[in-house]
């Protein structure tokens, strides 16, 4: 399997995984952890892209609101708790991978020569 | 409430707080010569994407020639013009990321009028040729004996590209950041072209095929746009040379 094709397969599980998950979450799910997404069924379609890409992270809380270990109060925590420590860590990993890459990258074999490793066939004979 | 100026507390709609300009010129200038100084070092890393282009320039080439399937689409061109001379081998795409096989395939081995657009890129060209038999029809004529001469196995250094972006299609047109846009090409069957490190008899672009003068090898694909070693049976066919590559020797250099 070459790396192009590893890296799609990786991309359809992905997906499928996550239109199974969309699928029941946006069918059962969602009515059992929001009493307001009762009865409302347009929007529904509308999720479905983020919950493809994200599916972990609405497994991870429905589960949470499932067994009532959600802290309700936690939503509106402000998040500026981690953004400065995310506000470095981004544009230091960004450099560092860019920098990494540069590094990393192959310099050209000016200084190989084609070799002949046999002549013709025909001109042996 | 306090005067938020007193404090360096920032509003956007107020005056600078005065505790806050010295710091705020220190990032101003800090971020701009920055970004300016990491643009210009990440430009000048960058490889000379090279002087290959469309040649628009010269307006439509029509020149007629033999068919030759390596598989991809060859014309020995017999009659040139002031552009293509008679000699000259073209290698021949379709426009975008297409081929033109299934239009040359019925007329292997026969004389043929091929048109389009040239893209060259110093001793490398190749012809993007129009639509349907605008393109490619047969000519009237007996096709003469096109020779192909071998020049034995060769072990060599390079890059494996796309030989249309390579022309002058895309800038740049080899290398890591145009590795997904050569394999799209090359996966749409445009004839893939080698880049050796030195010249091979007198030529440093081959055509490059499968091992048996087949299409490029999948396996191959990985290995796009990364500086790498092989080993093929080299032949010439005009002023072109063909290597039909042993995958099983494919080796990225370090």
């Amino acid at each position: 399997m070459s790396q192009a094709e590893a890296i799609l397969m990786g991309l359809r599980v992905w997906g499928g995984i996550g239109a199974v998950v969309a699928a029941a979450f946006l069918t059962i799910g969602i009515d059992r952890i929001d009493a307001d997404a009762r009865g409302a069924y347009v929007f529904r379609p509308l999720l479905i892209p983020a919950v493809l890409v994200i599916w972990p992270l609405v497994l991870w809380r429905w589960y949470l609101y499932e067994t009532g270990r959600v802290h309700w109060h936690g939503r509106y925590d402000p998040p500026r708790r981690s953004h400065y420590l995310v506000g470095w860590l981004l544009p230091i990993g960004i450099c560092a991978l860019i920098v990494t890459g540069l590094l990393q990258r192959q310099s050209w074999p000016a200084d190989v020569a084609p070799v002949q490793l046999s002549i013709p066939t025909e001109a042996v004979e | 409430m306090s005067d938020p100026r007193k404090h360096g507390f920032f509003v956007g709609y107020l005056p600078i707080p005065p505790a806050l300009r010295g710091f705020l010129l220190v990032i101003c200038v800090l971020l701009i010569s920055g970004l300016a100084g990491f643009g210009l070092a990440l430009g000048t890393a960058q490889d000379d994407p090279g002087q290959g282009a469309f040649r628009f320039d010269y307006g439509r080439q029509t020149v007629t020639g033999v068919v030759e399937l390596t598989p991809y689409p060859l014309l020995r061109v017999t009659i040139g013009n002031e552009r293509i001379p008679e000699g000259h081998t073209l290698m021949l795409a379709g426009g975008g990321k297409t081929n033109v096989e299934n239009r040359a395939i019925p007329l292997e081995g026969q004389l043929a009028q091929v048109s389009g657009v040239m893209l060259q890129r110093g001793d490398l060209d190749m012809l993007q040729l129009r639509g349907g038999a605008d393109g490619i029809s047969a000519a009237e004529g007996v096709a003469p004996p096109m020779g192909t001469v071998p020049l034995g196995r060769w072990q060599l250094a390079g890059e494996i590209c796309d030989g249309k972006c390579l022309s002058g299609a895309m800038r740049p047109g080899r290398g890591l950041a145009h590795k997904a846009c050569a394999n799209l090409c090359l996966l749409g069957g445009v004839p893939p072209v080698f880049v050796s490190t030195q010249p091979v008899d007198g030529s440093e672009f081959l055509l490059i095929t499968g091992p048996e003068g087949d299409h490029l090898p999948e396996t191959a694909y990985d290995y796009v746009a990364q500086y790498v070693s092989l080993e093929g049976e080299v032949e010439r066919r005009g002023d072109l040379l063909v290597l039909r590559m042993d995958p099983n020797t494919l080796r990225v250099l370090d």
